[in-house]
């Protein structure tokens, strides 16, 4: 059974006004427990009024969100219970920091789901260890990390919730390079380790080449594509008329492929690299 | 929820009103606000009665906004109107046990109700035509002779208008933080009222650290460009005035004069 399953969803931005813009349209698709889903589309696509519908921050103004098989809204007054289940780390999450201390604004979440205060404190120590905060930094202030610690504390903050399913929005944008790589590397091994199911919004076609098994391709507020990644990225033309690009190294290996070379679009440099390597080495045998 | 606040109440439009000189409407408005104090019988209320009508129909923003604009004073002209019924001379029209109501009493209420109307309806126009920037400019300009007593006239006016660029910026802002707090389970809606103030604190602490974080990012920018008081500081807006707002003050005055010879002439109304 799909953990989130949508059905005909649909969200109206300022239903009943001149303004009114619907921001997700008729949408259904499925989610399967344990995957790593990567969700990519222009901005203003839709992505985020989506994944907001998940944890029943946005109501839909029509169609279903099935948590498990249930509709969340079924019961309106336990909606407070599907986020704790669907965690959802917004964009920029170091701005929700505000306890006195890094654990105690960690163990907020937690304490939130009616937690005893050593319970809720042993899942922030693991949560805090899942994002490589070390120890000392638990009893300073969020407000003198760094921002890239900053950044890893607040998702601490939604992974000690311990949820089924874990959505973050852009959690690299605005890191450098490193950072993103560690933090890419934390999310997938604590995806691997916890085998739950990931959400990740990325504007960065190499990071979701990376880490995500399918991709769901956002385009008008429709989902245009939802295929194992290697699927979705070898459609390299569609992907740039709907605004995305493919990762570069992808794109190579699709131009080559449409010079007429035998290779297959592989998603990192590694594969690459495999793909070309037995052809030069035949080139070079040839002559 | 928090985009659905109505932000500022300016009406875009391009009529004879909306195209007048902010400083001749604050002006004006201000002219009108004391000339309905100084009308002292039904007929010179007539005469600003009358203008303002002319005036809002001009400004081509829709009547029902005038009317919500009103909304808000509903209870205040309704507690005076109550309050005036019982006050007043004159002829006994309705009495029970020792309340008592005069022909002199519902004048007194009716004039006073419509004097607070005129008064809301008059500064609605100002706000609905006229838009924030515009305003501050206007105010900066008229408050410039304030500068000889050493008042920050430039100071305040940027001030004004920062802070109105931000609201929403920061209603933004605050439901932002409110989506992400909520996802992490904060209730905001359920419990007690200290339970509930309690629950505001993981929203204002991030607000305000966001806020101060954009405070000096706006500073950095503006002095990265240079900005340094209002000192020789050109504006790329000027303000001009026409022949519309020769005409519109020429009308007015006449109103005004009428207000003046009405309450020379007739007895006050209020008794």
């Amino acid at each position: 059974m799909p953990v989130i399953e949508t059905r005909d969803l649909t969200y109206r931005y300022g239903e009943g006004t001149p303004f009114c813009k619907t921001a997700v349209d008729h949408v259904s698709l499925a989610v399967e427990q344990g995957e790593f889903l990567g969700i990519i589309g222009h901005t203003g696509s839709g992505k985020s009024t989506l994944i907001q519908q998940f944890n029943g921050l946005l109501r839909p103004t029509s169609g279903q969100v099935l948590l498990n098989g249930k509709d969340i809204w079924a019961e309106p007054k336990k909606i407070r219970g599907v986020r704790f289940r669907v965690g959802m780390v917004f964009q920029y999450p170091e701005h929700q920091l505000f306890e006195e201390t890094v654990i105690r604004d960690i163990c907020f979440g937690p304490k939130n789901m009616g937690l005893s205060d050593g319970e809720a404190l042993s899942r922030a120590r693991q949560a805090a260890r899942f994002v490589g905060l070390s120890a000392d930094l638990l009893e300073k202030s969020p407000f003198e990390l760094s921002g890239g610690e900053k950044r890893r504390a607040a998702i601490a903050g939604v992974i000690a919730m311990d949820p089924d399913v874990l959505i973050l929005d852009e959690p690299t944008a605005g890191l450098d390079p490193r950072g993103r790589d560690v933090l890419l590397t934390q999310i997938s091994d604590y995806h691997r380790e916890r085998r739950n199911t990931v959400l990740l919004v990325s504007h960065s076609m190499e990071d979701i080449a990376r880490v995500a098994d399918r991709v769901l391709v956002m385009n008008d507020g429709k989902a245009a594509m939802l295929d194992r990644t290697a699927a979705v990225f070898a459609r390299g033309r569609e992907l740039e008329s709907m605004g995305l690009r493919v990762p570069e190294i992808t794109k190579i290996l699709l131009l080559l492929r449409e010079r007429g070379y035998p290779v297959e679009p592989a998603l990192t440099v590694g594969d690459a690299v495999a793909e070309l390597l037995p052809l030069l080495k035949g080139e070079g045998a040839a002559q | 929820m928090m985009k659905d606040i109505m932000l500022g109440q300016y009406f875009p439009g391009n009529s004879p009103i909306h195209r007048m000189d902010p400083r001749m409407k604050i002006t004006l408005t201000f002219a009108f606000i004391v000339f309905i104090f100084v009308a002292a019988n039904f007929e010179g209320l007539a005469l600003m009665v009358a203008l303002m009508a002319a005036v809002l129909l001009l400004s081509g923003v829709p009547l029902g906004q005038y009317l919500k604009s009103l909304r808000a004073v509903w209870f205040i002209v309704l507690f005076t109107f109550v309050l005036n019924l019982f006050y007043g001379g004159g002829r006994t029209v309705w009495s029970w046990n020792f309340m008592r109501i005069t022909d002199g009493g519902i004048s007194n209420a009716v004039f006073v109700a419509v004097r607070i109307f005129s008064l809301i309806l008059y500064s609605s126009v100002l706000t609905f035509t006229t838009s924030p920037t515009q305003l501050t400019d206007a105010l900066e300009r008229l408050m410039k002779p304030l500068k000889v007593l050493h008042v920050k006239v430039h100071e305040i006016a940027m001030m004004m208008t920062i802070a109105l660029r931000f609201v929403p910026t920061l209603l933004e802002e605050t439901d932002k933080i409110m989506n992400a707090q909520k996802a992490r389970g904060a209730d905001l809606e359920s419990g007690g009222f200290t339970q509930r103030v309690k629950s505001l604190i993981p929203i204002l602490i991030p607000l305000f650290v966001s806020s101060f974080r954009r405070a000096y990012d706006l500073a950095m920018a503006m002095e990265c460009r240079c900005y340094h008081g209002g000192e020789g500081r050109t504006k790329m807006k000027q303000l001009h005035m026409s022949r519309l707002d020769a005409a519109a003050a020429a009308c007015s005055a006449l109103f005004c004069a009428g207000v003046v010879y009405c309450a020379l002439r007739f007895p006050p109304a209020l008794r």
